[in-house]
């Protein structure tokens, strides 16, 4: 019996002193968020903020927009390897059978979301540090706040209504889920973020030593693109009922603002905004910034648009992101060098393949990728029918501007996809000018917006440098003027609107934004169901696509998302 | 404390010694094969005096010369008489126990019981039905053998396997907890030589696993190796050569086929107006005129002449030569597999040992799959203080060498890539692959040759030392201290290739390295006492366990040589990345369990035990799990005792709690990482680091991403069983079985579900919140008997049936389930629902098309799904729950056949009534899902006007109609019956006499030979009918000696 006592004892003695700190397990590998609130710390956040800008992926491309704003246009087909390759894309592109649980509007959602969650976490550790201790505070909550309306920007002209989480509201599940997405009116949600760039643009320098950083410049840019949009204001089922003039005129404000900065001009060839060593020009007044061989495993690069690369042997993947038909008849010049406004679709070249009998703005090549033009302005590395991915449903043709040769130092392979660590442009300063004109013109200014239209056709003009075949024979056949009234055209208010309207596709055309533009001005049923009507003809995969009015101007707010909230959020009209 | 009683009985004897001739007789009682039996009872018929044998089978007793002494035991079939000798002193009593396993002994948890005393759900495995089967994990093996147990495996050689014991207990994981030699682990048995395990147990319900508590909600598999056997040296030797082969192969599209459905294909776009270009039907030309047709143009009537291929696929380089790859039959071959293990083993009073070898070599179906697995084995005990004080050891060592290659890839890859495709360009060294307009797949063999130079290497060393001592009689102190240490070390290589249009040029050498090392330290006190005729088990035990895991990996790009010898981190020279990490928890347990028996009629048992995890919340780690059980054995009633026809009958009922907490460590934390960048080709990045500088490279300044939002309220998920049983054994115990019913009910089931997208990333948080009930029956019966002496028979079968629901769900994560999250949820469903549209056939003509329900994309030819709510719209409200892919049942039956020296044994097994989502549909009956893919045969015979029968809708190219499309068309039968195995065995010992061999023995058998399913599943296996590894056919030749 004493035996087992002393074993009993022994026993306990164990047991008993070693289970009080037995289950404490320390986390591993590891911090809290206490340990974020070191002034080295925070400022790390705000690059934590930065760094999501570029955080997207081929199945939700928010850097550019291409899957939201350029194959919904009318200017480029979904493309890659039929209908059924990124299904959800092509309920997208055609919308009559896009759905509300489209899963990738609920990620695109979901994605966004995140940047401005990584912007409130960094901004309520900004204000907590006192200035002593870290003098650049007001600087970087400007630069959050600049970041923030970024992403509140996408997620407007996504989905018109969105909850408002800001960096007031702590962040619980609790609070975050009592928010709903009509709390807020559509132009309340619209003044939330142009405040977001006015407290931007008062606070932020007109030059940062990081070249990555928002500035003065850009935030006053990205405020008039955000008061232009609330300019047309809508009613409840998203038709547009009115330009206010008020608005318009702090867009002409801001866009003067930052013209008369001086930092900013257009590039003197058009493909310099598009190729790799021409990163952070004086017409880039906001990028993302790509890298690679940056200690990651496959480089922080572009991925947004590593589907959108040709099918031969030098590249090999996905043959995404295909001009339309009807994109590329828009490059047709009339005689006297001007868009052809009404006929220009009216014969489709394409098929014919003929780039020579007719003539063309010199952005067609820059914009799109044809059989037989050197791709990316290489010589020898010309584009061919079969570097298409599906022709049968989707042509020969791809786009350009998101790609670099494959011998450039920027290009990166991560099989079977690739891209580049070339920098996308948020805002270029030709935007800035058309920002204007169009606001200009919309206030019966017409006459003051042409000089702003025709600077930027000047510089499309004169950006046939590099589009040359190996012979040194210009690719296409160009024949380009600017609008001069009274002798190529009659500059009416309609007109000009009309010219705007054109110059804005043609210059930003497969960058993404298009389909925002139509629904901006309230067109966006009438246009794509004339575009259906006619491209059904040239393509199969079209067959069936119907834009419904007053439904398919917004995504739809996911299912998922619904049913998270507990029913607070309401699905947007007509779905 | 039967000791103690036996002392007594010693001491009347002392007493009475005057008398005579009497005198004490020991001995022992053993069964046929010499195991001890234990509880025996042992009786002079004259004196009427009468003992009981102890654990080793050992009894002393007071006899006179020419007395009779009597030994017996429920459940055997006669008992033994002995008469009494001069010079009769350890004398060995066999008995006759065939036709009872009652007396088995069956580990319970920290200790052992006898089947008979039983009350609790508790499956014995029959090792011996197993040992010889191939499958490099015995848990493969049990497919079907123990009601309840639920096995899911594919046919890869490294022996991966699903194990769910009666269903699904949680939303989580629902693997069950492992106990091998009484340590815990969560790891399967795929490390385990088949070869030492003595026994397998499965504790199916609470009252018996909760002793187990925190992780035994899923069920408890106890695993006891072997050990030397008291009196016995012995050396067994076993060898088996198997030949695998696959059966059941998926019927692709030859390159001529290929081009014939896609012509189809594209005539019915021309002819159903879908495909035109400017107003004018496309000419059939695929992947850009390498197919071309010769047919007539005639959209009324296409007729194809010929299909014509161009003799290059890549006309302007001329480097691919058009082919007809049939790509299955270039990654498969036949293979074999090897076994070979040695086990010496001896025992005495003193002690015992065993030692074993085993090796195993699977060369795997897919070639330079495989898997070679050496192990190693020493279990000892040494008995010192005569028996008082026992110290021993069981120590295990596993090596396993794996080739690492995608398997899952190159199966589905060899029925997606093209036929036309050749394996090799014509130089023969470069690799073919796809052109454009093909899918963007890569050359399953280019996959299989790049690959096959990396190996993983898997260690585990499984051990524990243990020291019981008798402190007084019947009173035990057990205390094991045990480690578990398992590694994995990887070097790999990646070559740089072009395969077609698809390329990488980078070089790259890869090593990653990690540890889990798990150690657990018991301490228990046991009681025995025997009063009268009441009898208690005591059980008083701790344990603590700690886990700690910790991983390291890195690579390196730009090796001059693409060489696995060179490929070595040193020698990279950009690109260098390198990531570590680690995580550990901690569990501290109290436990007691008592055992009452009365009369051995009455038998009760409870259990308490006390469980915390570091997984919890500080409020919330400590628990109780409470069980409770009972059994009456009505056999042993008077009026049943002398029962002819019933042999054994006993009820149980038994009720208990037990819990899981297999969720991340950290669960309860708030955490922030700093994920430089992690994008991989396939995932988005969730870095934080940005090029702010505009440099382009080099190092980046980066913050931190939120990864997981803590829950410091979590608790234990709590599974409650009720169990009610009854075993039977009639004629003699010829016939014998078992029936049980149960209900589980699992509450506060830990999800991480889905979350409101504003909260952004690390929003997901665990927490309590589901519930989840489960209730089924499981029924075993049994047979054996005999004709004549010579032929012997036993029949074996199974069968069992669960039905699970979801009860409770949180809205925030009924969306993670199938339904649509407001009026059709999983909530009241089984968790393995199926939901989607109602296909209701193929539309026949334009009026049926014109008069149907709006349906986008709706065609002649095309999938015609039902307009369920009758809105006139077919959309997401007209999707329903469509099937469920649990069983309705599932069965098995064995049956034995012996004559003489030659036994034969098959074993089948199936299930019925489950729904399976046949996801190769995709490929097989369609043009239009995968559309740069190769496609099945079944596409030849799909719907034409023509051809109007068809259950196929018509090929297409272009998938207007969204047929892909979760619905009824992919839904397809899951019922199987198999033979799973059959073996014909032939004992030769007599034949070599000679030799004194106690065991020689040399079989033929064969696994997975026959599949017999349902027609209306499409697919090759339905048991596999995903992407996974296919199940072979393996035939096997072995020899098993003993001396």
């Amino acid at each position: 019996m004493k035996r087992f006592k002393y074993i009993a004892t022994f026993i306990l003695a164990i047991t008993v002193a070693s289970c009080k700190k037995y289950l404490d397990e320390t986390p591993q590998g590891v911090v809290s968020k206490e340990d974020l609130t070191t002034p080295a710390n925070t400022d790390a956040m705000v690059i934590a903020a930065y760094s999501y800008l570029g955080n997207d992926y081929y199945f939700y491309p928010f850097s550019s927009m291409w899957a939201y704003g350029s194959i919904r246009s009318g200017d480029a087909y979904k493309g890659g390897g039929g209908p059924g390759d990124i299904a959800e894309f092509n309920q997208l592109e055609v919308f009559s059978n896009n759905t509300i649980t489209n899963g990738s509007g609920d990620n695109v959602f979901y994605q966004l979301y995140v940047g401005v969650a990584r912007c409130n976490t960094a901004l309520t550790l900004v204000e907590g540090q006192d200035v002593a201790n870290y003098p650049q505070k007001t600087e970087r909550e400007a630069e959050l706040k600049f970041l923030r309306g970024h992403f509140y920007f996408l997620l407007k002209i996504l989905f018109k209504h969105i909850p408002w989480i800001d960096e007031t509201l702590q962040k619980s599940a609790a609070n975050y889920g009592a928010v709903s997405n009509v709390a807020l009116t559509s132009d309340q949600l619209w003044t939330n973020i142009a405040n977001d760039f006015k407290f931007a643009a008062a606070n932020l320098p007109v030059t940062q030593s990081d070249v990555g950083r928002a500035t003065k410049g850009a935030a006053e840019a990205y405020l008039a693109k955000t008061l232009l949009y609330q300019a047309y204001t809508q009613d409840d089922n998203n038709n547009v009922t009115g330009v206010d003039k008020t608005k318009l005129s702090e867009v002409v404000a801001n866009c003067d603002a930052v013209i008369n900065s001086g930092k900013y001009s257009l590039d003197p060839d058009f493909a310099d905004n598009f190729l790799p060593q021409y990163e952070n020009s004086p017409e880039s007044v906001f990028s993302i910034q790509y890298s690679k061989n940056d200690n990651t495993p496959l480089g922080r690069v572009d991925a947004g648009h590593c589907l959108n690369y040709p099918m031969d042997a030098e590249y090999g993947c996905c043959g995404f992101h295909v001009p339309s038909d009807n994109l590329v008849n828009a490059f047709k010049t009339n005689a006297e060098g001007l868009p052809e406004f009404d006929s220009f679709n009216n014969t489709d070249v394409v098929p014919s393949g003929d780039y020579k009998s007719e003539t063309f703005d010199p952005r067609l090549d820059h914009t799109v990728a044809i059989p037989g033009h050197p791709y990316k302005y290489q010589t020898d590395l010309v584009y061919q029918a079969s570097w298409a991915r599906d022709p049968q449903s989707y042509g020969p043709l791809l786009s350009l501007k998101e790609v670099v040769a494959y011998t450039d130092p920027s290009f990166t392979r991560f099989p079977p996809f690739m891209s580049s660590s070339k920098n996308w442009e948020v805002i270029r300063y030709s935007d800035v000018l058309l920002m204007k004109a169009e606001a200009l013109i919309q206030m019966g200014q017409e006459n003051d917006a042409l000089p702003l239209i025709n600077q930027v056709r000047q510089r499309a003009m004169n950006s046939t440098a590099l589009l040359k075949q190996a012979d040194g024979s210009p690719t296409s056949n160009y024949h380009m003027d600017i609008y001069r009234p009274g002798v190529n055209c009659t500059w009416t208010n309609a007109y000009a609107w009309q010219a705007l309207m054109f110059e804005r596709r043609l210059e930003f055309a497969m960058e993404g934004y298009r389909f925002f533009d139509l629904v901006r001005w309230g067109i966006a049923a009438d246009y794509l169901n004339n575009y259906f009507s006619v491209e059904t003809k040239r393509t199969p995969h079209l067959v069936g696509a119907h834009f419904t009015k007053n439904r398919d101007e917004y995504l739809p707010i996911s299912q998922a998302q619904i049913n998270f909230s507990k029913g607070l959020y309401k699905q947007n009209p007509g779905w | 404390m039967r000791k103690l009683l036996l002392s007594c009985v010693l001491l009347l004897l002392i007493a009475a010694k005057g008398y005579g001739q009497v005198r004490a007789i020991t001995g022992k009682v053993t069964d046929k094969s010499g195991n001890p039996v234990d509880a025996a009872t042992v009786a002079v018929v004259e004196t009427q005096l009468a003992t009981a044998t102890d654990k080793d089978g050992k009894f002393t007793i007071n006899a006179e010369n020419g007395q009779t002494i009597r030994v017996s035991y429920i459940g055997a079939i006669a008992s033994v008489n002995h008469i009494v000798a001069p010079g009769d002193n350890n004398i060995t009593i066999q008995l006759d126990l065939s036709g009872t396993n009652l007396n088995e002994v069956v580990v319970t948890g920290y200790t052992s019981e006898k089947k008979k005393d039983l009350t609790g759900a508790v499956s014995v495995v029959n090792v011996n039905e197993i040992k010889d089967i191939p499958e490099g994990n015995p848990m493969k093996a049990l497919q079907g053998r123990v009601p309840g147990l639920n096995i899911y495996a594919d046919g890869s050689p490294n022996g991966g396997v699903t194990v769910r014991v009666r269903g699904t207990t949680t939303l989580n994981n629902n693997d069950p907890l492992y106990v091998i030699d009484g340590i815990p682990t969560q790891r399967g048995l795929q490390e385990i030589n088949q070869n030492d395990i003595e026994s397998i147990q499965v504790l199916r319900d609470a009252s018996a696993a909760s002793i187990y508590g925190s992780r035994a909600a899923a069920g408890v598999i106890i695993v006891t190796t072997k050990k030397g056997k008291n009196g016995v040296q012995r050396i067994d030797f076993d060898a088996s050569t198997s030949l695998q082969y696959y059966n059941s192969k998926l019927s692709t599209l030859n390159a001529q086929q290929h081009g014939q459905s896609y012509w189809q294909a594209q005539v019915n776009d021309d002819q159903f107006g879908v495909n035109f270009l400017n107003n004018q039907p496309v000419d059939p030309v695929e992947f850009g005129g390498v197919y071309t047709f010769d047919w007539n143009h005639d959209y009324s009537n296409p007729v194809l002449n010929a299909v014509k291929i161009s003799p290059f696929i890549d006309p302007n380089t001329k480097t691919m030569a058009s082919a007809n790859t049939s790509w299955f039959d270039e990654i498969s071959q036949p293979s074999v597999l090897q076994s070979y293990n040695l086990t010496l083993s001896n025992g005495s009073d003193k002690g015992n040992y065993l030692f074993s070898l085993g090796y195993y070599n699977n060369k795997g179906i897919i070639k330079e799959t495989g898997d070679t697995k050496y192990t190693a084995r020493l279990n000892s005990q040494y008995n010192l203080f005569g028996g008082k004080l026992k110290i021993g050891e069981t120590l295990s060592a596993t090596y396993m060498k794996d080739p690492q290659l995608p398997t899952g890839s190159i199966t589905i890859l060899s029925l997606i890539e093209n036929p036309i495709i050749p394996v090799h360009t014509v130089d023969g060294v470069g690799w073919g692959g796809p052109i454009a307009g093909m899918d963007d797949r890569d050359n399953p063999v280019r996959l299989i040759e790049d690959n096959k130079q990396n190996f993983n290497n898997f260690g585990r060393v499984l051990g524990n030392v243990f020291a019981d001592v008798e402190i007084i009689k019947g009173l035990h102190f057990k205390t094991t201290y045990a480690v578990d240490f398992a590694g994995n070390y990887y070097r790999w290589l990646q070559i740089p290739y072009t395969a077609g249009f698809l390329s990488d040029n980078r070089t790259i050498a890869g090593q990653s390295t990690d540890y889990a090392v798990t150690e657990t330290w018991q301490n228990q006190f046991t009681y025995d006492l025997t009063w009268k005729k009441h009898q208690f088990n005591f059980l008083l035990g701790e344990e603590n366990i700690k886990d700690k895991y910790q991983n390291f990996n890195a690579n390196a790009q730009g090796l001059t040589l693409a060489d696995i010898n060179y490929a070595y981190l040193s020698e990279g020279t950009s690109n260098i990345n390198a990531y570590g990490g680690g995580a550990g928890d901690a569990l501290l347990s109290y436990f007691g369990k008592i055992n009452y028996s009365y009369a051995n009629k009455y038998l009760a048992s409870v259990t308490l035990r006390r469980d915390g995890s570091s997984k919890f919340g500080a409020d919330n780690r400590y628990a109780y799990f409470p069980a409770a059980s009972v059994g009456w054995r009505i056999s042993q009633e008077d009026f049943l005792k002398n029962s002819n026809i019933i042999s054994d009958l006993k009820l149980r009922a038994g009720w208990g709690q037990t819990g899981n907490q297999n969720i991340a460590n950290n669960a309860t934390y708030s955490l922030y990482q700093s994920i430089y960048g992690n994008r991989g080709a396939f995932n988005g990045d969730s870095g934080s680091a940005y090029d702010i500088t505009g440099a382009g490279s080099g190092t980046l300044p980066s913050g931190f991403t939120s990864t997981q939002t803590g829950n410091p309220e979590l608790k234990w998920e709590t599974t409650t069983q009720t169990n009610i049983g009854v075993d039977f054994g009639f004629l003699n115990n010829k016939i014998t079985g078992s029936i049980d019913v149960f209900k589980k009910d699992t509450k506060d089931i830990l999800i991480n579900p889905p979350y409101l997208a504003v909260l952004g990333e690390g929003g997901n948080e665990y927490f309590n919140g589901a519930s989840e009930s489960v209730k089924g029956f499981e029924t075993l019966l049994g047979y054996k008997g005999n004709i004549g002496s010579d032929f012997t028979f036993a029949l074996t079968g199974n069968i069992a049936a669960y039905r699970a629901k979801i009860t409770k769900l949180p809205a925030a994560a009924i969306n993670g389930y199938p339904g649509n999250g407001t009026t059709q949820t999983i909530i009241g469903r089984s968790p393995n629902s199926q939901f989607g549209y109602v296909v209701q056939g193929i539309f026949q003509s334009q009026d049926e098309v014109d008069n149907s329900a709006t349906q986008p994309g709706k065609g002649v030819g095309r999938l015609r799904y039902k307009d369920l709510n009758g809105d006139g719209v077919i959309n997401p409200t007209d999707e329903t729950y469509i099937g469920n892919s649990d069983p309705d049942f599932t069965y098995g039956l064995n049956a034995s056949f012996g004559y003489k020296g030659l036994s034969l044994s098959f074993f089948l097994q199936g299930l019925a009534g489950s729904t399976v989502y046949n996801s190769y549909k995709y490929l097989t009956d369609f043009t239009s899902l995968a559309p740069g893919s190769n496609w099945g045969t079944r596409t030849l015979q799909a719907w034409t006007p023509k051809n109007t029968s068809s259950t196929i809708p018509a090929l297409t190219l272009v998938n207007n109609n969204d047929e892909g499309r979760y619905s009824t068309y992919f839904l397809e039968s899951g019922s199987y019956l198999k033979l799973r195995n059959i073996q014909l065995a032939y004992d030769f010992k007599n034949v070599l006499k000679s030799l004194k061999l106690q065991r020689a023995t040399f079989y033929v058998q064969a696994s997975n030979l026959l599949r017999f399913k349902s027609s209306s599943y499409t697919g090759p296996d339905p048991e596999n009918p995903g992407n996974g590894y296919p199940i072979p056919v393996i035939t096997t030749i072995g020899i098993n000696l003993s001396y």
